[in-house]
This record gives structure tokens, sequence and C-alpha cells, in this order.
């Protein structure tokens, strides 16, 4: 029997031979769980960085007790937010100035939908999926126009979610602008797919770059 | 900071667009040694290691990601036999490491099933990565870190040990052909 003949039994007898190619869905997921389960170990970029923990530095590795102080801290912030508005409404009688609310629009000029950039995540990324993306709301397809110190606008051209706007702008700190670019790579003149909940612009592979997948999974969350 | 995120991006980059062909041949490369449920584990746990050692990963990424998948593979089985053997508490001296059958050992060819179980466990995966992942020499020097020459010579062995097993049971099959239909 010669090497290819002994090798022609053997890949006769492969018993991979009948795995059916892999759901790429399945597979989407797959790396990106290996990507975001990672996010405990090391920055990237490891430069022996001890700043706070960022999206890559993560957070898998933290105590119960530090989520419990956490959510103790939002509560109260939460509260203490509350607090100051109804304060302000009572003495003032102006509604206040919700920042980064969704769809604030102003009349006459053009509407603008102002959303904030937030701070990188601290959590972990979750895949991202239409159900969870329809709890967006704001969400539209639209072009970079320009980027600024502390604002990226945007001229949309489709809502998804949210009150139709003439431009959207996402602000956020001058510090964070750098993050911020770098989550979602606004570059003026391209066209993006952004979504935003509680007046924030959802990062983890919800927002990006206007591609079919990223689009697909748009259409799925807002059908209609 | 910029730089970071950059370099971040790129990152992802560059592992979205080199495992996806790594998945397919992982799975295959899985399912040949293990059942489903430990293939997509291991195949999690050596998609993870790619992406940690993303810069370590040579130009040719599958001989590299076999080894990895294979040292994944080697640690599940070890701890899933640690747990067997808590479970059952044996108290008998383990059997010496041999080639385990393929899980497609039932699809066909029970008498090359009985050639291979004759190798040595180095002997048959070196036979199955020639034959199913089909790699070159070198690449399999890859996989199993050890120098091109060394996998030429044991190759060769190997591949001589099979055929002389599958002589044997061949011929002892056709000698008692009557008794063929034995063979489950």
């Amino acid at each position: 029997m010669t090497d290819d003949e002994l090798q022609q039994r053997l890949q006769a007898h492969d018993p991979a031979a009948s795995l059916p190619p892999a759901d790429p869905t399945w597979v989407a997921r797959l790396l990106e769980d290996a990507m975001s389960a990672d996010q405990s170990t090391e920055s990237p970029g490891t430069r022996g960085d001890s700043l706070a923990e960022t999206r890559e530095s993560g957070t898998r590795h933290r105590s119960p007790l530090t989520w419990l102080v956490a959510a103790a801290a939002a509560v109260l912030i939460g509260g203490v937010g509350v607090f100051g508005l109804l304060n302000n409404d009572r003495e003032s009688g102006q509604v206040p100035s919700a920042g980064p609310g969704p769809g604030a629009s102003v009349s006459g000029a053009p509407t603008v939908t102002e959303l904030a950039a937030g701070a990188p995540t601290q959590g972990r990324c979750m895949v991202p999926s239409a159900e969870v993306l329809s709890n967006a709301q704001v969400a539209f397809s639209g072009t970079v126009e320009a980027v600024g110190a502390d604002v990226v606008s945007l001229t949309p051209d489709r809502f998804y979610a949210g009150e139709v706007t003439d431009v959207v702008e996402v602000r956020t700190e001058p510090a964070m602008m750098q993050a911020l670019v770098g989550v979602v790579d606004f570059q003026p003149g391209q066209r993006y797919l952004v979504a935003a909940t509680g007046g924030e612009v959802m990062v983890c592979g919800f927002s990006g770059a206007f591609a079919p997948r990223l689009e697909s999974l748009y259409v799925a969350a807002f059908p209609g | 900071m910029a730089d970071e995120e950059t370099s971040a991006a790129e990152r992802r980059a560059r592992f979205e667009a080199l495992a996806p062909e790594l998945v397919e041949s992982l799975r295959r490369f899985l399912a040949r040694r293990t059942d489903t449920a430990t293939a997509d584990d291991v195949l999690a746990e050596t998609l993870l290691v790619c992406w940690r050692r993303l810069d370590e990963v040579p130009d040719a990424a599958l001989p590299w990601a076999y080894g990895v998948a294979r040292l994944c593979l080697a640690n599940a089985q070890r701890g899933a036999r640690r747990q067997e053997r808590l479970a059952a508490r044996v108290a008998v001296v383990d059997p010496p490491a041999q080639s385990v059958p393929g899980p497609g050992a039932d699809d066909g060819d029970p008498r090359l099933d009985e050639a291979l179980a004759g190798l040595t466990g180095a002997e048959a995966e070196l036979v199955r990565l020639w034959a199913w992942e089909q790699l070159t020499p070198t690449e399999i020097a890859a996989v199993l870190d050890v120098t091109p020459n060394a996998v030429s010579i044991r190759l060769h062995r190997a591949r001589a040990r099979l055929r002389d097993g599958l002589r044997k049971i061949d011929g002892l099959a056709g000698h008692e052909g009557s008794r063929e239909g034995r063979t489950p």
C-alpha cells in the first residue's frame, strides 16, 4: 500500500467529513466572546499602565462587593440628580435643559438630536443583538459632517428610532473625544449607524461604520 | 490613549480577519479527536488563546492554532479524566496511554480503527495530522513543536507501522472471511 493509498483510506474514514459548516452567527458570537472575555487580562497596548480600568482592562475579576458599591453609588448619584432636577423645577419654574436627552429639538433652526458619548463602558460587551438594540431610543444612519474638539455632528439620512431631526450631535468632553473616536472611529464624510439609550451612544458594536451586517441588525431591531 | 484605542481597533480587525478561517479548520480538527461538547469548549478556549497571543501568531497561523488546540484539548481531557477517576474512585492503575479511536469509529472502517489503535498515541497523532489535516512535515513540526526532520522520520515509521497493522488485520480478516461479520 503506497502512502497515497494509505492517506486515501484514512481520509475516507475522516470523522470530520460529515461535519456541516458552522453557522456564521455562531462563529461571529464565538469570536466576539473570545475578544470580550479577554478584557480582564491586559490592555492590548501593554505598557504596564495602571490607569483606571478601561474597556480593555475589563472587570472580570472584580469582586461582587465592588459591583455592589458601584450599584449603590449609581443609585445615590441618580437620586441626587433627580433631587436636583426637582429642586431646579420648583425654584426657577424652568424646564431643565436635559443636556444629553434624546430628541431635544429646537424649532426654527435646524432640529438637532443631542447625544452624549459617555465614558468608555466599564462592563463587558455583549454580542450585539437586535433584541438589545431595539431598546435604543435613538437609532439612525447618517454621515459625519465634522469632528470637532468636543462634538461630532452627523447628518442623518434615516431614523430607525427617535424623533427625526436635521442634525445629530454627539457631544463629549474633549478628553473623551479620542476614546469616542477610537471606539466608533468617526471620520468626516463617512456613513455610520448610531444608536443611543438614555441619550448616550451605544458602543460595543452597536454603533459603527455603515456596514450591511450592522444595517441588517438595525432593520431587525426596528422593523417597519 | 489614542494610540491604544487605535491599536485595540487594529487588533480586533486583525483577529476578525484571521479567526473565521481558523474556526472552520479547528472545528474539524477537534471533531476528529473528541466529542461535540468538548470540541465546542476547546474551540472557545483556543480562540481565546489566539486572541490573547495575537502578536505571536505566525504567518502560517493554522499549524500554530492546531498546536494551541492540541494543548487545550489535552488540558480538557486531563481534567475530564481526573473527574472520571474521582467519580469512579477506581483503585486500579491507569492503563498506559493508548491512541483513542476517532469519534467516527462507527461509520465504516473498523479495521483501520484497530490498526490505528495499535499505534502509540504520538504515532496516531502524526498520522492524523498528515492524513486528515493534510499537513506537511514542516507544518506538523509547528503543531507538535518538534523539528521537521524528527516529524519526517517518525511519520515514516508511523505509516509503516500502520500499514503493517492493516496488512495483518486485513490478512486475518481475509483468512477468516466467514467470521468477518462478527466485527462490530
